[in-house]
């Protein structure tokens, strides 16, 4: 989650039973860095660092890991395998996020401990298929485990990804108003306040679609992504610096609020153990009451 | 059959263009394949000819594919 998952959360969700990830991001190596850093600082359990293929920073950001001897890697949109050697190397575990079963097995063949199944109804930058869809696909298709993440943000979503073949969750969304979390308040009122059909997919025609919170952005630049007449690199240059706008500066018209479709049924403002442990109890609940369903 | 024969086929079958359409020169664009066909595709490719394939931004048509696997299959 560019712009939003710092040392803070990180340590928070790593502190609160979870793995707890810093987002990489557009940033420069240097503010990883001082992330990495800071999160070491704040906590002695395991956390990793999320890598976004398509940062300009990429190939010093995959150095940077390798240098501050970061554990667990995950990587999102695009395809790792150029770094996947040098982070093996380096004894990192890599867990690339995969929209399709062709990417998975690549990914199990490049030596990735285990892929993250994401489906489209997670935020930012997302592939065509569902969650309920790809995960038991991907499941079926390698034998690493598999995470499953995208509409995932209660107990229901956890019971559910289990019993699809994943054995563990990604959660993005809900961890947007977690207390530890850095984010202007304006995005966390406005994922609080997200109702079911809020969310919307731009940039499909760029080829990298990107789910956010509709607002005038988002309607702009749907706008123009059917306007025949703007060029791709116009579309691009759109996006460009928006997230940030929305995370460190609130900014309700101009910003790109990321955000899954899950944003609906996050109400409450909580510290990020509390969340994991709402999560993992509710879906304990429901995996001891499948009995209901047998004969 | 020849690599470019067979790479023909898996394409006709991955796609619904006739294997009559598949040439050497034809871009997967062309063909209507996005980022992640070209993936399916490849792995299919890796599987029926056991050879290790680098996904890169140099294979963007038929050929490229067709190229890069005769030579790994040197």
């Amino acid at each position: 989650m560019a712009w939003i998952a710092d040392a803070s959360l990180a340590t928070a969700v790593s502190e609160g039973g979870g793995l707890g990830l810093i987002a990489a991001m557009n940033a420069d190596p240097e503010w990883l860095r001082t992330e990495i850093r800071l999160a070491k600082e704040l906590t002695k359990k395991p956390f990793g660092v999320n890598i976004m293929m398509k940062s300009p920073f990429v190939d010093a950001v995959a150095q940077v890991v390798v240098e501050e001897g970061v554990q667990i890697v995950t990587t999102g949109a695009g395809n790792p395998e150029r770094f996947m050697q040098s982070w093996l190397a380096a004894g990192i575990k890599v867990l690339p996020v995969v929209p399709s079963v062709a990417i998975a097995r690549r990914m199990e063949n490049y030596g990735a401990a285990a892929v993250i199944a994401e489906g489209c109804e997670s935020g930012g930058h997302i592939g065509e298929l569902t969650t309920m869809a790809l995960v038991p696909l991907v499941s079926d298709a390698v034998s690493i485990p598999v995470v499953a993440a995208g509409g995932i943000a209660d107990g229901r979503g956890v019971a559910a990804a289990f019993m699809l073949g994943a054995v563990g969750v990604q959660v993005g969304t809900r961890f947007l108003v977690a207390n530890e979390c850095t984010v202007h308040p304006n995005y966390k009122q406005k994922i609080l306040n997200a109702k079911d059909i809020d969310t919307v997919a731009t940039g499909k025609r760029l080829g990298h679609p990107v789910r956010a919170l509709k607002n005038k952005f988002t309607e702009e630049f749907l706008k123009k992504e059917y306007d025949p007449n703007t060029s791709f690199e116009e579309l691009e240059a759109l996006g460009v610096g928006a997230l940030r706008l929305a995370a460190k500066e609130g900014d309700l018209e101009q910003g790109c609020f990321i955000a899954g479709q899950s944003a609906a049924f996050v109400k409450k403002e909580q510290p990020a153990a509390q969340i994991i442990r709402e999560m993992i109890t509710e879906a304990e609940n429901l995996l001891r009451g499948t009995n209901q369903w047998l004969k | 059959m020849n690599v470019f024969e067979k790479v023909a086929e898996i394409i006709a079958n991955h796609t619904d263009t006739p294997v009559a359409d598949i040439t050497m020169e034809a871009s997967f664009e062309e063909i209507g394949l996005d980022s992640l066909d070209i993936v399916d595709l490849v792995m299919a490719m890796e599987d029926t000819f056991s050879v290790k394939i680098e996904l890169s931004q140099s294979i963007k048509k038929v050929g490229d594919l067709v190229t890069v696997i005769e030579s790994l299959k040197q």
